[in-house]
């Protein structure tokens, strides 16, 4: 398996039990202020933030803003607060990052060299937000109600983000052809299930469909994010250095509650990707002949039989497509061991269920556990197809409440798989992947605190008692010279023992 | 485009599902209760989703 590191970026949906006049704007604020995660706050360095650059040779001069945000300009323009304050950052020991990002609040994992390590620091995110609702709602008699979703159900998505950083020599178009029709059919296993049919800024019907963000998709590709989104995108900000290093961002995949869902679909979309740099063929790939009409007809498919036209004009289906990117990675994935064994045989039987009886997946998958639950209840309480309460049920499926959120419900029911016991991953302290430079971030805020000048994925920079020292993380993989920075930054007493790191040096 | 008229067919429920072999293993947990479960969708209000408005995200 390459050594490709991978990371998550989820916003969350927020509103109040009495939503009437709020500000979500300033409610993701409050929140992500609330924070009592040990962390340093508002110290990210938003000098190497470039989403401008595309990774097929160019920059754009701006991106899309959706048409829906030029109703709050207004609101936006009296604001008081800085930019540092609207954004709120808050770089933790973990090495994750937590702000507010527009209208939303964040959660940013740390850079994963390992699913296991994925799927903790998801958990780790979770449990931060929803120790900050409980905090604020101790004071309130108007709760602060948390969502981990994608969509306002009135044509507002907001993402959860996948990163992946791989070797910049796999050739940007290698990439984005190759993965293009993997994007398109992984909603069989990664969608979370979406009661209603949605456009941009638009409500359009009731129905069922497998994934809550395929409505938003409308390119093939291009860096934007907020407006006519792409199925692959071409944002070329590597936080890394970028002689050496793609960060390919993700922007197609929905916000898992289950974490089988979410092993699985980083899991599948690593073994693509570690297949396309050895060397996987492209007249070997599947090619779609309309990758955006597919899209949205896979996810939106009531009879469930994910029909799918490819390029040289056959009729296929999504598990079919699925299946020879399974084959592929197979074939082009040597040595596989551990978790990426597990997750071929994963991948497999979740096809093979799908095919055979797609509600048995209810287990393991959102869409399919939210169908599962929401059916069972519309029949006994008599619920209309187009009933507003659906929508309602499918938006509590995401609450991020222990204890109101249908999806935890189901959790303490016992009714779902996990990708490994509950113990290894649940965990109730800030630990940071301990093989990644996120380590040597995390470890340098936990001791450094207030000394801490500045913070970003590749970059720490440390108020020393003499010197100011920068830790530059841009091309920091090696596990050997992770270690020996953890240990010094452990007994370093100031900053200035740092210096003899390899990655170090004085500003 | 598929018609969006037309239902889906209701599909029996398999027990269990994935998790054999080595794989992914069964949570541990409370013993299940369905009650809660039917409670806490009774409690949801139907009109909940028609007041949630968020603004664009990514």
């Amino acid at each position: 398996m390459a050594d490709i590191h991978f990371g998550l970026e989820t916003e969350f949906g927020i509103t109040r039990q009495n939503a009437e006049g709020i500000d979500v704007v300033a409610e993701s604020i409050a929140l992500v202020k609330s924070a009592k995660a040990s962390g340093v706050r508002l110290r990210w360095d938003y000098q190497y933030e470039d989403p401008h650059q595309d990774a097929r040779g160019f920059r754009v001069k701006e991106l899309k803003q959706d048409f829906d945000e030029a109703n709050y300009f207004a609101q936006d323009a009296a604001r008081t607060l800085t930019f540092g304050e609207i954004k709120s950052d808050l770089v933790l020991i973990n090495g994750a990052r937590f702000y507010n990002d527009h209208a939303h609040p964040e959660y940013c994992t740390p850079e994963c060299r390992s699913l296991l390590q994925l799927v903790q620091q998801d958990y780790i995110g979770d449990q931060l937000l929803m120790n900050c609702a409980k905090a604020i709602n101790k004071t309130t008699d108007n709760p602060v109600m948390l969502y981990k979703n994608n969509t306002d159900f009135q044509g507002h998505s907001y993402g959860c983000h996948e990163n992946y950083l791989l070797p910049r020599e796999l050739p940007w178009e290698t990439l984005a052809q190759g993965i293009q029709a993997f994007f398109v059919t992984r909603q069989l296993f990664c969608g979370a299930g979406k009661y209603g049919w949605e456009s941009e800024d638009k409500y359009l019907q009731s129905g069922f469909q497998i994934s809550q963000r395929s409505d938003f998709f409308s390119e093939l590709q291009s860096v934007d994010t907020m407006q006519r989104r792409p199925i692959v995108n071409t944002r070329d900000e590597p936080h890394a250095d970028e002689d050496k290093w793609r960060r390919f961002h993700v922007i197609i995949g929905d916000a898992n509650l289950s974490p089988y869902a979410t092993w699985l679909k980083v899991g599948t979309t690593a073994l693509v990707i570690n297949c396309l740099i050895n060397g996987a063929k492209s007249d070997e790939i599947p090619q779609l002949d309309d990758p955006l009409h597919a899209l949205k007809s896979i996810s939106r498919d009531p009879y469930w039989k994910w029909i799918v036209r490819t390029a040289d004009g056959r009729t296929s289906n999504a598990i079919e497509v699925q299946r020879r990117y399974l084959e592929l990675a197979r074939r082009y994935g040597d040595n596989m061991q551990g978790d990426w064994q597990l997750i071929f045989e994963a991948w497999e039987k979740i096809l093979d269920d799908l095919e055979n009886n797609p509600i048995s997946t209810s287990d393991r998958l959102d869409w399919a556990a939210k169908y599962k639950l929401i059916e069972s209840f519309r029949e006994t309480e008599k619920i209309s197809d187009d009933s507003a309460w659906l929508r309602s049920l499918d938006l509590e499926y995401h609450r991020l409440d222990q204890n109101e959120g249908l999806y935890y419900a189901l959790l303490e029911q016992g009714t779902l798989s996990l990708p490994y016991a509950a113990e290894e991953f649940m965990v109730d302290t800030m630990i940071s992947p301990r093989d990644t430079r996120a380590a040597i971030r995390g470890a340098c805020i936990e001791k450094f605190g207030s000394r801490i000048i500045s913070a970003q994925w590749d970059c720490v920079r440390i108020e020393g008692d003499v010197k100011k020292i920068e830790l530059n993380l841009r091309d920091l993989f090696d596990v050997g010279i992770i270690n020996q920075g953890i240990k010094l930054i452990k007994l370093a007493s100031k900053a200035e023992d740092l210096e003899q790191l390899p990655f170090a040096s004085v500003i | 485009m598929p018609d969006p008229t037309r239902k889906v067919k209701p599909m029996n429920p398999a027990p269990g599902g994935g998790g054999d072999g080595e794989g992914p293993k069964e949570p541990k947990v409370k013993k299940p209760n369905t009650d809660d479960l039917l409670k806490r969708m009774k409690k949801v209000d139907p009109d909940q989703a028609k007041r949630y408005r968020q603004r664009t995200g990514q």
